[in-house]
């Protein structure tokens, strides 16, 4: 639909209001982590700080866990990342080039096993994982998020590789490839796109994980940042700014990825959603 | 494509080690996704149905480990539904699940919408909103939390000022107002992933529909209505079906911003079993309402999946 010259410059100025209003808590919380304690509760708020204040992530850089949270968060998402993208690729690359009843059962089951409720599962995985030996290592937390991670990305990658025309992998296979060598010449180089906007993904939803790492990790040297996080949210801690300057400093790296990422993690989310 | 040059000009095989004939063979497709589904099976499968079985036997802690425990039969369902608690948390979890989903679903049909239109900055407006998506459900809970905080939190500063109410509101330790308050700060961080879905199946619209029914001189509301709606029933079904599934499995932002409290007002199903498995160390019980609960959700992700066959076929 066509619109006025007007009209599309009043539709401009209202959706640069809702995106600005939307964000408003995002901007708090950056706002508030520059405050001191005094100006932090001063009535009416100030908007800007009168006098920024760093003391909030100095607080994070001397107490001892947030750090090694943070570090914990990384090599959990990584290792996750990893694991998923080893499994995924290879079972979306064997769906894309089967065509037959038994696969579409097989995704329907790798598409349902995605509503389970992680923190309903955590229970069982719990006590398979004490079972185990495994309560308190980060493998367990791994292997637990990547059961939330692989059906996402087996979807996303599925759709992207029944894209990639069979006939590369035939000329590979004439140039001396087999079927399983033909993933790693052919496939990855074809959809490399695909594959590092799904690894994104899955990072920030590992990054994200709170369940798994709660119920199986009660070590703080081990756990990540948003059990770190809960830790201080969950026990009624006030000094927000504090609070607000770890927040900032665990989810600054996530939005800038998406920032510069923005159309392709689009794209992914709606192919894992919708296809 | 040029083959590489071997005399006879035949495809070069690699012929004799057995290993490499596997690796050419047409099982490994098999093979590759075996081992994704078997990951899946040991890890999702194995659990779900060790929490069936639980859900039918006495388990304490110091029987956690072992699988030969006394079988009560239904014992642990029936003291589910006969606990005083259960009708509030059963309410809790239809109000929680309601709002939510009818709030994000329609707020982003509208934003989609409007984003639809063609004016500068609509695709980069869109997409900047999703931000609020991609944040850990831990730190939006964090945010929220110091939002509502009765004591300088922006929300009761704000309504002092506008002298809306008298003194600061407990949003977050009330027992009429907990549910509400995560509710809305539900709705906040959902509402961008609905939108997008459904900005997406806008996209797809066929164009010429609109022409054509311009040129019939149907009104805005009208192309809504008749084109619109009914191209975009398989999307909304699907999105919806979604979000009904993602809410249902809402479990941080309860935990973090209230922990069920206060006095149960916001506990729902998922925290309800949380607490009943590790906090009162009653695995039964709480194996009991997750093994409702994912009766709930495949049956919830049968629709999803039947809702993307029809748009699919679209």
């Amino acid at each position: 639909m066509r619109l006025s010259p007007a009209a599309r410059w009043s539709c401009t100025a209202l959706g640069a209001l809702v995106a600005l209003l939307y964000l408003f808590p995002l901007y708090w919380t950056y706002v508030s982590s520059l405050k001191g304690p005094g100006e932090l509760f001063a009535s009416p708020p100030t908007l800007w700080p009168a006098m920024i204040d760093f003391s909030g992530y100095r607080w994070i850089f001397t107490r001892e866990n947030i750090p090694r949270y943070l570090l914990n968060s990384l090599w959990i998402s990584a290792a996750v990342t990893a694991l998923t993208l080893l499994l995924a690729v290879a079972c979306a690359w064997g769906m894309a080039r089967l065509r037959s009843r038994w696969i579409d059962i097989a995704l329907l089951a790798v598409m349902l096993s995605q509503v389970l409720p992680p923190a309903l599962l955590a229970t069982p995985m719990f006590i398979l994982f004490r079972q185990a030996g495994l309560v308190n290592t980060q493998a367990a937390v791994v292997l637990a998020i990547v059961t939330k991670t692989l059906p996402f990305a087996i979807v996303v990658l599925r759709t992207t590789f029944i894209q990639v025309p069979g006939e590369l992998e035939e000329a590979a296979r004439v140039d001396g490839c087999t079927r399983l060598s033909a993933i790693w010449r052919v496939v990855l180089p074809v959809a490399r796109t695909g594959i590092l906007v799904t690894g994104i993904i899955v990072f920030l939803l590992a990054y994200g994980d709170f369940v798994y790492p709660l119920t199986l990790l009660d070590r703080p040297a081990l756990q990540p940042a948003t059990v770190g996080l809960f830790s201080f949210i969950g026990a009624e801690y006030s000094d927000w700014n504090n609070i607000m300057a770890f927040a900032c400093v665990f989810v600054t790296p996530a939005i800038a990825v998406f920032l510069l990422m923005q159309r392709q993690i689009v794209a992914g989310l709606t192919a894992g959603a919708l296809k | 494509m040029a083959a590489p040059a071997v005399a006879g000009g035949a495809p070069r095989r690699r012929a004799g080690l057995g290993l490499e004939r596997a690796a050419d063979s047409r099982g490994v497709y098999g093979g590759l996704v075996v081992v994704a589904l078997a990951f899946l099976l040991a890890f999702v499968g194995y659990p779900l149905i060790y929490n069936l079985l639980m859900s039918f036997q006495e388990v304490t802690l110091s029987t956690m480990a072992r699988l030969d425990r006394p079988w009560v039969g239904a014992a642990n369902f029936e003291a589910v539904f006969a606990d005083p608690l259960f009708w509030l948390v059963l309410r809790n979890s239809l109000a929680f699940t309601i709002a939510c989903v009818v709030c994000q679903v329609a707020l982003g049909f509208a934003l989609a919408l409007f984003f639809s239109l063609r004016f500068s900055g609509a695709a980069w407006f869109r997409g900047v909103i999703l931000a609020g998506w991609i944040l850990p459900l831990l730190v939006v809970g964090a945010i929220f939390k110091w939002l509502y905080a009765t004591n300088g939190g922006l929300v009761n500063e704000a309504l002092l000022a506008a002298g809306l109410v008298t003194r600061p509101v407990n949003w977050l330790s009330s027992p009429d107002l907990s549910l509400l308050s995560i509710i809305l700060a539900n709705i906040w961080y959902g509402t961008p992933f609905a939108m997008i879905l459904l900005a997406a199946g806008l996209a797809g619209l066929p164009g010429e529909l609109y022409e054509a029914a311009h040129l019939d001189g149907a009104g805005p509301w009208q192309r809504f209505r008749w084109v619109t709606l009914p191209l975009m029933k398989p999307t909304l079904l699907a999105v919806l079906t979604l979000c009904t599934i993602y809410t249902l499995r809402a479990f941080d932002l309860l935990f973090s911003m209230t922990g069920g409290g206060p006095a149960f007002s916001s506990t729902t199903l998922p925290l309800w079993s949380f607490v009943f498995s590790f906090q009162q160390f009653d695995f039964g019980k709480g194996a009991a309402i997750a093994s409702l609960m994912f009766v709930v959700v495949i049956v919830a992700g049968a629709l999803y999946v039947r809702s993307l066959r029809t748009e699919v076929r679209l």
